[in-house]
């Protein structure tokens, strides 16, 4: 169990550094002006984003599919709503859109 | 010129490479977040289960929970439990009348025989209770009939008169459910071969044979108890006797003293006298404990299910408390499913703080939710107590009503609070166990229900997700969490609707959730089965 544990951590430590290093790129790229409280927000959505997945699957995984089919679908809809509200803040102060 | 136009080319490649693999990684981290969700959901070290001595078991610390005054509020005069007002208690007096009631009838058919010169034997019987001998009134109905609330003796006869309620659903379970059942079993019995024989496995069962003043100073038939081992403190005592309790496979333990009021007003195991009798002087504390339920099948409730295996766990955890008891030389009695009870199990659960008692009657705890079987054990051993806890059950029940939604027999009160209600002279939520009981005898399986039980949203497993909500409900004061708990619940598990539980052609033997691939008789047996659950 605690090696499965570290090798879970590892994997997904590794995965967080390359969505860091790249959101980085993402947001220059597309022109955002970025600043602290922007990077809290981004990282509370997907943080809140993977959280609501682990729900969904853990009930999956519990024997209780239809829970967790419906609470992917309703996580995906208030993930994208916020995404969509979240994107709108991120462009405030921001010169454009890049390419 | 040239040269930078490459460098710019190979930056912006690079560049992409990052981007799209920055993509790549979160998709990967949505999957490996989804699959650890299903290894978290799947895994069965967050069952709640038996003889489990990792952070589900006794992972509440209850000194934070800790509520001021009484177990329960006294409403009006207080008293012991008879034996009629238990659905259970009642039955060998119903049985009894009975006969003497399809005596008589068929004494009187005899004598009536008789006149018609149609035979001139009598047995003894009705030698005693023959019309000629009486001169009665042949009494309306068949032998086979439930009996006429007159043709009831005490205490059965003021019992009926006082709650005509009560003779309805008794006269309901014997003439209707019972034949039905009989006739349930012969049509569909073989479908539920396996759960049937889990079941009995597990409700083998000694009794106790002698009454407190000899028993509880007894380790086996012969052997009597030595002088007792002192001490260092009542908190040693307490420390120590909950460490073996789990040890011997309770999941959770709690100390409280003897209530009087508590214990049950009639047959005394071991005891001659079956009616009234004092509660024994070295009853002055109870040791309660709680077993859960196995995992896989207690979700497969009420026709797949069964209540002997909490039983039986926590009935050998009683023995062998019991035993180590003793064999530090202080009296002690188990009160456990398969060995009897002198006293009310929930009042003690609620008092010792293991838990509190729920819409549904039961005991629900901060650990197990209302899955797990209690146990007890009293003695004089003199330990330290625990006290009544509140972790926002009342509030919680209170507007939730999931059991009180999905019970078939509609036995659990619907009412916004349990203002009002006064049993036996304390306040708590009532249920009405007639109408319960006559549901266990339509259902199949290993008999009973449970349905309050695994619906109830404290129930559910101890992995992560669940485990939070129970920590954040607990902290919550607002009733928030309650709330958004209640809801989510009620919208995002699916569960048969009360009705669909009924046996055919009502309902359709549903179960809460199917049964584990080894209790279904089509994986393991050649036998040819009739399914009820799919409908005719």
């Amino acid at each position: 169990m605690i090696t499965n544990l570290v090798f879970f951590a590892f994997i997904t430590g590794f995965l967080s550094g390359a969505v860091i290093i790249a959101a980085i790129f993402w947001a220059k790229d597309m022109g955002l002006q970025m600043n602290w409280w922007k990077w809290l927000l981004s990282a509370i959505w997907y943080f809140m984003l993977l959280l609501l997945l682990f729900a969904a699957f853990t009930f999956i995984g519990e024997g209780e599919p239809a829970a967790g089919w419906r609470t992917v679908g309703i996580s995906l809809f208030v993930m994208l709503v916020l995404g969509t509200g979240l994107y709108k803040l991120l462009q405030k102060d921001s010169g454009g859109t890049g390419h | 010129m040239k040269k930078k136009s490459i460098k710019e080319e190979s930056s912006c490649s690079r560049r992409e490479f990052i981007k799209i693999g920055g993509a790549v990684a979160a998709g990967l981290q949505v999957g490996a977040v989804a699959g650890a969700g299903l290894a978290a959901g799947k895994d069965p070290s967050t069952h709640t289960g038996w003889q489990h001595l990792g952070d589900n078991t006794q992972f509440v610390d209850r000194t934070k929970l800790v509520r001021e005054g009484p177990a329960y509020e006294i409403v009006g005069e207080t008293l012991r439990p008879a034996r009629q007002e238990s659905a259970f208690g009642r039955q060998g007096l119903i049985m009894r009348d009975m006969w003497q009631y399809r005596e008589m009838i068929q004494s009187f058919n005899a004598g009536e025989e008789r006149q018609q010169g149609m035979g001139n034997r009598q047995s003894v019987t009705e030698r005693e209770t023959a019309p000629e001998v009486t001169g009665g009134v042949r009494p309306p109905g068949e032998a086979s009939d439930f009996p006429p609330v007159e043709a009831f003796t005490e205490p059965m006869l003021s019992y009926y008169k006082a709650r005509p309620d009560l003779y309805e659903l008794d006269k309901v379970r014997i003439e209707e459910i019972m034949p039905k059942k009989r006739q349930d079993h012969k049509n569909y019995g073989e479908y539920y071969t396996l759960i049937n024989a889990w079941s009995d496995s597990w409700s083998t069962h000694e009794r106790i044979s002698e009454p407190p003043e000899e028993s509880d100073y007894k380790i086996g038939p012969r052997q009597r108890i030595g002088d007792p081992k002192p001490f260092k403190s009542p908190a040693h005592a307490s420390r120590l006797i909950k460490k073996v309790a789990h040890h011997f496979g309770a999941t959770m333990v709690g100390i409280t003293t003897i209530e009087p009021d508590w214990c049950y007003n009639y047959d005394l195991r071991g005891s001659e006298n079956r009616e009234t009798y004092e509660v024994p002087k070295h009853w002055k504390y109870v040791i309660a404990f709680g077993v859960p339920h196995q995992w896989e099948q207690v979700n497969s409730n009420p026709n797949s299910g069964t209540s002997f295996d909490a039983y039986s766990r926590s009935s050998i955890a009683a023995r062998r408390l019991e035993t180590f008891i003793k064999s530090l030389g202080y009296p002690a009695r188990r009160h456990s499913p398969m060995d009897g009870y002198d006293l009310i199990a929930v009042p003690y659960l609620v008092k010792s703080g293991l838990g509190e008692q729920g819409r549904h009657g039961i005991v629900i705890t901060p650990e197990t939710g209302s899955n797990f079987r209690a146990a007890f054990v009293t003695t004089n051993l003199e330990m330290e107590i625990d006290q009544p806890i509140d972790f926002g059950v009342k509030e919680f029940c209170e507007h939730c009503q999931i059991c009180a939604e999905i019970c078939p027999s509609g036995s659990i009160s619907k009412d916004k609070s349990n203002e009002g209600m006064n049993t036996r002279g304390y306040r708590h939520w009532e249920i009405n166990q007639t109408s319960c009981y006559n549901f266990w005898m339509q259902s199949m399986g290993g008999m009973g229900c449970r349905l309050c039980l695994i619906a109830c949203p404290y129930s559910r497993k101890s992995n992560w997700v669940h485990s939070l909500a129970r920590k954040l409900d607990t902290n919550d004061p607002s009733g928030l969490v309650d709330n958004g708990l209640t809801m989510m619940q009620k919208k995002l598990f699916d569960a048969p609707e009360a009705q669909e539980y009924l046996p055919p052609p009502d309902g359709r033997f549903a179960n809460y959730r199917q049964p584990p691939e080894w209790l279904q008789v089509k994986n393991y047996l050649d036998i040819e089965v009739s399914d009820p659950t799919i409908g005719e």
